[in-house]
């Protein structure tokens, strides 16, 4: 397997900054493009920015390279938790936005829309509370950075579960605004 | 050194450039406008005629005279709603065709004309062939779209160096003077008949697309339609005995023509008056129409450009404050209401800069340049718009390359066989971001082989490939020899003909016809659901409306409620399409009030 931290010239490990990240990326394009390279090349590149720019799929493909496998298992169990709540809200929500689609009178749909409230306001409930732990998790991540050159493989077994819960939140997150903007398009 | 053209194929007009000294010319045909209706007029005997002269014969011949072409191309039938054009559009083996005389016309042909003039106009401008090409497209164009775009261009003799993404294109012709800086831009880019939203992030030369999102189906002709239909209402509502004539292709040619000036004239003008001199006999028809009519037939339009943007900041992961520019293009964009709705939703005031209609075909100039080595110092980083993926079992769609991936872009997918001694399998390709297969675009089909081994033990690697176009190659691996070969993507699409298509359409209509007990009940539900919803609507909103209005949507109740006492359910499904219909105005104007409501609550 490709090491995409190598292939960008970046540093390998659990956090890195955007910037320095875009820099690295940036600069192989530039080498690329001017001696036209073949399209192979230009995908590599792009999918190691697009695997690092990502800090749960960054972690994984880090840990592949440190220990052969990304580890992971189950979600936390505080998340298990939320993810009972989630699914109830999107259910709730995809109920709601079916009910409402199939109406063909603007002002039914109008005055429907109107005691959607409720249900936008609980779809925002979740989404602050999945960026709440999204920071945590980012949080958690810079403290492993920070000691990850002596305590590599400590890091090994808190990174895979931030990694998978990472994958989760990320993928629950992009549910519920899908809602949210689902929503604003019946109007 | 031999040049490359950038050409800006657009759904109303197309422009071709060139680089000259370092700078991005656009050039103007022999009788000195840069503008080409992309319009072409098909003649029973002789050449086609293309361009502005074919452009005025759109009210004389409507038939033969065919427009914004771009919405059918690289489409297919039944792939979503009817649009009327006064030309005669076919579904013939699973593609959309133009019936002009007894001539059947692909799209891309016809987009090939203008391509051609387009080629005419360059050479003769600068006194050589050209013989290569940048074409830009919509962001949101899909796989089969930008392949038949390309099919264009080659059919007009050019070779086609890139296909590149309008907003993309407008972003490099905005961009090219400002190569130090760094920021971050959205464009808008609404234009005849296709929307696209994409966020850039420019840095020292740098131009990343962070994600892009629109609607192919979506610009200034939706408005026009809605606009014909209005004033076939005002004309009417004076000359009632008119109605049949107005469903005449020759007149609503004319009608439309008509609306569309008034539609321009009105980005300027607060009041209009339109004149329909002869209209039939001696009746001439002369309406004021005000830019506040027109702004309430395009709200509903304009706003549902609102869920793409918000769409395309979420993939970017921004918020509207972070940006430091909204670019607009696309001639839409003239109208004052799209530039107050950008302001809105972008929470900042628009950079109206750039010429709305010439800045695509700028950048396609410029990225001509940048293929050519002319411009140095720029890169390009795009993005796929839509997601790629399979049909798995059970009809869902398995996401192999997620929307707004950097192109060029690979990915590997595995396949084994679900069953022993399976000798092939069909891997169905689809594009969307829908969750079943079936609401997504199929792009095609192919079989892949398997050796006849046990269940679980054959291995098929099968890599999917966007280029920098946008456009999919797909590639299967026999891992056993080790060799690669191209895949070719069949149509599976050869059953939805016309024949099949009406008869849907028809059985749907009047399957229930004859059940008229079920239609009157199904009526009466709906009547007894609108009319509480009319009346606390009025309650809300009712002060907002004129009293003129109030006046209309009172006689629409007043007919729904005679109908209920008739016991006629043709009538009584008649009365509540036109109540229906009659408050759409006021459905706005309540979303409105709800949308406002929630933001106030909101901070």
């Amino acid at each position: 397997m490709i090491d995409y931290f190598a292939l960008l010239g970046v540093e390998r490990r659990p956090a890195i900054t955007e910037e320095v990240l875009k820099r690295a990326y940036f600069r192989k394009s530039e080498l690329l493009q001017s001696d036209s390279a073949e399209a192979g090349e230009l995908s590599a590149v792009n999918a190691a920015f697009r695997t690092i720019a990502n800090p749960a799929t960054r972690i994984q493909h880090l840990l592949r390279l440190e220990f052969g496998d990304p580890g992971g298992g189950q979600i936390g169990a505080d998340l298990g938790e939320l993810f009972g709540l989630i699914v109830k809200v999107l259910q709730n929500a995809d109920q709601e936005l079916a009910s409402l689609s199939v109406q063909s009178s603007p002002i039914l749909r109008a005055l429907a829309y109107r005691k959607l409230d409720g249900l936008r306001q609980q779809l925002e409930q979740v989404e602050r509370e999945l960026l709440q732990r999204e920071s945590g998790l980012l949080a958690e991540v810079a403290r492993l950075d920070q000691s990850w050159l002596e305590n590599t493989a400590h890091a090994r077994r808190p990174l895979a579960q931030i990694a998978l819960d990472l994958t989760f939140v990320q993928k629950w997150l992009s549910q519920v605004r899908e809602r949210i903007i689902r929503l604003e398009e019946l109007a | 050194m031999s040049d490359i053209v950038g050409i800006d194929l657009g759904t109303t007009n197309s422009l071709i450039g060139v680089m000259d000294s370092g700078f991005p010319i656009l050039i103007a045909d022999r009788d000195g406008s840069r503008l080409t209706p992309s319009v072409v007029y098909l003649p029973e005997t002789g050449d086609p005629v293309v361009g502005a002269p074919a452009d005025r014969m759109r009210a004389l011949m409507p038939e033969r005279t065919l427009y914004s072409i771009k919405r059918l191309i690289g489409r297919r039938p039944g792939e979503s709603e009817k649009e009327d054009f006064p030309f005669a559009v076919k579904s013939l083996n699973g593609r959309m065709l133009l019936e002009v005389g007894d001539q059947l016309l692909k799209p891309e042909e016809v987009s090939s004309l203008v391509l051609k003039k387009l080629k005419v106009d360059a050479e003769t401008s600068l006194g050589h062939a050209v013989g290569r090409a940048v074409i830009s497209v919509p962001a949101y164009f899909n796989d089969l779209q930008r392949q038949a775009t390309k099919r264009a261009g080659e059919l007009a003799g050019f070779t086609i160096e890139r296909i590149i993404n309008e907003p993309t294109a407008a972003a490099l012709a905005y961009g090219l003077d400002r190569l130090r800086d760094r920021s971050r831009v959205a464009v808008y880019d609404l234009g005849g008949g296709t929307f696209d939203i994409s966020i850039l992030e420019l840095n020292e030369g740098i131009f990343r697309v962070l994600s892009t999102n629109g609607n192919t189906r979506l610009g200034g002709d939706d408005i026009d339609r809605e606009l014909v239909r209005l004033l076939k209402e005002r004309i009417t509502g004076r000359y009632p005995e008119l109605r049949p004539e107005l469903d005449d292709r020759l007149f609503f040619a004319r009608i439309r023509e008509i609306a569309h000036t008034a539609k321009l004239r009105l980005s300027t003008e607060d009041v209009v008056q339109v004149e329909i001199p002869f209209l039939s006999g001696n009746r001439s028809f002369s309406y004021a129409l005000t830019r506040m009519e027109l702004e309430a037939i395009a709200r509903p339009i304009i706003r549902r450009t609102r869920s793409h943007c918000l769409r395309s900041l979420d993939d970017a992961k921004l918020d509207p404050v972070k940006l430091d520019e909204v670019i607009l293009v696309g001639g839409v964009t003239r109208m004052p209401i799209v530039r107050q709705f950008c302001a809105e939703v972008f929470q900042r005031l628009p950079n109206i800069t750039q010429n709305p209609d010439e800045a695509v075909a700028v950048g396609a100039t410029i990225q001509a340049g940048i293929l050519s080595g002319v411009v140095q110092n720029v890169i390009l980083l795009d993005v796929t718009p839509l997601s790629l993926g399979i049909e798995t079992f059970g009809g869902l769609m398995n996401v192999i390359i997620p929307r707004n991936t950097t192109i060029p872009c690979k990915a590997g997918e595995m396949f084994t066989n679900a069953v022993a001694n399976q000798t092939s399998m069909q891997i169905v390709v689809l594009q969307g971001e829908r969750e079943l297969a079936k609401d997504n675009w199929e792009l095609g089909r192919f079989n892949l082989e398997f050796e006849p081994v046990p269940k679980g033990i054959a291995r098929v690697g099968v890599q999917f490939e966007i280029d920098g176009d946008g456009i999919l190659h797909v590639l299967a691996r026999d891992t056993r020899a080790g060799r690669e070969k191209v895949v070719e993507l069949s149509s599976a699409v050869d059953v939805s003909d016309e024949a099949v298509e009406k008869m849907i359409a028809e059985s749907l209509d009047h399957a229930f016809e004859d059940m008229s007990e079920r239609v009157w009940t199904e009526a009466v539900l709906k009547s007894n659901e609108l009319l509480p919803a009319v009346r606390s609507a009025l309650t809300l909103v009712g002060d907002q409306i004129t009293s003129n209005d109030h006046r209309k949507i009172d006689l629409l109740v007043l007919e729904v409620e005679a109908a209920l006492e008739s016991h006629d359910s043709q009538r009584l499904k008649k009365a509540n399409a036109e109540l229906d219909e009659g408050t759409q105005h006021l459905a706005t104007l309540l979303i409105d009030r709800a949308m406002s409501e929630a933001a106030r609550r909101r901070k």
